[in-house]
């Protein structure tokens, strides 16, 4: 069915400055905001806003196992719910999740999975809860690196935490943390994530073309990238400690 | 680990009913007060129109996004208005993912109801051509969080919403639906206020806006969505039984409260 303003995209991804077209430098992020504990009812909850990306992650568990024939005798299980809102993209999306959405929800289990102890856990599920209530590109990192914090801030033993980010290729140049319309009229698009424990990669998908020293350099720029999210992570992290500290110390630090 | 369904405990029923009976409640507020409410709109940059509503801490997101369709054979000119409730997993243990249970389908059409009998989205203003293109409206309330009294925070959310709206207008042109370069907003889209307040039951006391222990001590619920001067839908739910005299004083006290909050609330603010 038509909608009456097509979604377009421009012809250059670089305006004239050499910018890019949200005004960005090749390699500079968006703005990251992130925020933990942020829904009473969940065991752990975080919300981030990435760009124009607006995510809320909760944690339920350990807890039981529904169906039950999914439980596991010898560790716990760890499933993963990615959704997207009817509203989040230009289209109106159908309701029920789509096969995107169940692809997505298995890459970030199988990224997340290492840095858990599930197999302290027998019979329970950890079940995380991904709702990506405004998208603008990259959403699959940006709710692997939420779902990081939820699951921290839920008390969940970890290794570590897992930080992801995206490196794309324009017009013929890398350039970190693609952007909705960079994403779809990019030549390449290289999402991934890193488990700070090893620092090995985690989650790792390719789609374009890109020559070998390209690919190289990208992995390079990603490592560079990720360090900085991941400081925004652990200062989220702390932020909520720091001011529980001080609401009990009266103020002071 | 919250793995049970909550059920709540003899005990906590009885110091809810204890505190209402004196006229009090669990939070302190008296029987006909609300809690706070607080409103952001425009807050989804791909959504055509969405609000952010927290009534105390429950909390709703709404988008507005349309499309172009053909329109039902008995109404050949008008435009379409749906409205859709999800109730994430992530704001209660009591919500399963999975298709709509009946709670989220009841929440969205009791929201359908009260906005579709006000004639409140102008559907006659949403048709293109006839029998051939009109608009459909759709209206999407996310539940964030759980704490009570959804109803409510899903009917100021919808409003907000659509008042927020910026719809593309369109013409038709040479069998083709043109971008005129101009937007429905505001009045040209909504046009009265329906306000929706529910009221919950215990016992033989009725109080309003119910929140989540109380919502579920409660026996039952009723919703009533006025407009200005009329009532446009009722729903009772639960097993809660009322009088003739208690709907009626219920219907006088929500068009009291229908006006009190189109008055607080102010929500042309959010036009566009």
């Amino acid at each position: 069915m038509p909608l009456i303003i097509k979604d377009e995209y421009p012809e250059k991804l670089f305006r004239e400055d050499g910018k890019r077209l949200d005004g960005r430098d090749k390699n500079e992020l968006r703005p990251i905001k992130m925020e933990v504990g942020v829904l009473e009812n969940a065991d752990g909850s975080a919300y981030l806003e990435w760009g124009n990306n607006k995510i809320y992650c909760a944690v339920y568990g350990p807890r039981e196992v529904h169906p039950h024939h999914l439980a596991k005798p010898d560790r716990g299980i760890l499933r993963v719910f990615y959704r997207m809102a009817t509203f989040s993209v230009f289209e109106r999306k159908r309701p029920a999740p789509g096969r995107r959405e169940k692809e997505v929800s298995m890459v970030i289990t199988d990224c997340l999975k290492p840095v858990l102890f599930l197999e302290l856990y027998p019979g329970t599920s950890f079940e995380v809860y991904i709702n990506v209530l405004d998208a603008d590109g990259g959403t699959r990192c940006a709710c692997t690196t939420v779902a990081a914090l939820a699951l921290a801030d839920a008390g969940i033993p970890m290794r570590s935490l897992v930080t992801a980010v995206a490196i794309g290729k324009i017009d013929g140049e890398l350039i970190t943390d693609l952007s909705g319309i960079e994403d779809k009229a990019g030549e390449a698009d290289l999402p991934c994530a890193l488990t700070w424990f090893n620092e090995e990669l985690s989650l790792l998908q390719f789609d374009g073309k890109m020559d070998l020293d390209e690919f190289n350099k990208s992995l390079t720029l990603a490592k560079e990238a990720l360090s900085k999210i991941y400081e925004i992570q652990l200062n989220a992290l702390k932020k909520k400690y720091i001011e529980i500290q001080e609401e009990y110390s009266g103020g002071e630090k | 680990m919250m793995n049970i369904k909550r059920v709540i405990s003899t005990i906590e029923k009885n110091y809810i009913l204890s505190n209402l009976k004196k006229g009090e409640r669990i939070d302190g507020r008296d029987l006909w007060q609300y809690r706070d409410w607080n409103i952001k709109s425009n807050v989804i940059a791909s959504a055509e129109g969405s609000a952010e509503v927290s009534l105390g801490k429950t909390k709703v997101i709404t988008g507005v996004k349309y499309d172009v369709g053909t329109p039902f054979p008995d109404l050949p000119n008008e435009g379409v208005c749906t409205f859709m409730a999800e109730l994430l997993p992530l704001a209660s243990p009591l919500f399963e993912r999975g298709p709509p249970n009946e709670q989220s389908i009841e929440l969205a059409r009791v929201v359908d109801r009260g906005i579709r009998h006000a004639d409140c989205v102008q559907t006659k203003k949403l048709c293109i051509k006839e029998k051939k293109a009109v608009y459909i409206i759709f209206v999407d309330i996310y539940v964030i969080n759980y704490s009570g009294n959804l109803i409510d925070a899903g009917g100021i959310s919808s409003l907000t919403a659509l008042i927020s709206s910026k719809i593309p207008e369109g013409k038709w042109e040479n069998d083709e639906v043109v971008w005129t370069g101009k937007y429905f907003t505001g009045k040209t889209l909504v046009n009265e206020l329906p306000i929706v307040s529910t009221y919950g039951k215990i016992g033989d006391i009725i109080f309003s806006d119910p929140s989540l222990p109380e919502e579920l001590a409660c026996d039952g619920k009723i919703s009533i969505s006025v407009t200005e001067d009329k009532i446009t839908s009722i729903q009772k739910s639960g097993s809660a039984t009322f009088s003739i005299e208690e709907v009626e004083m219920l219907t006088k006290k929500s068009m009291e409260f229908g006006k009190k909050t189109r008055k607080d609330l102010n929500l042309w603010q959010y036009k566009r």
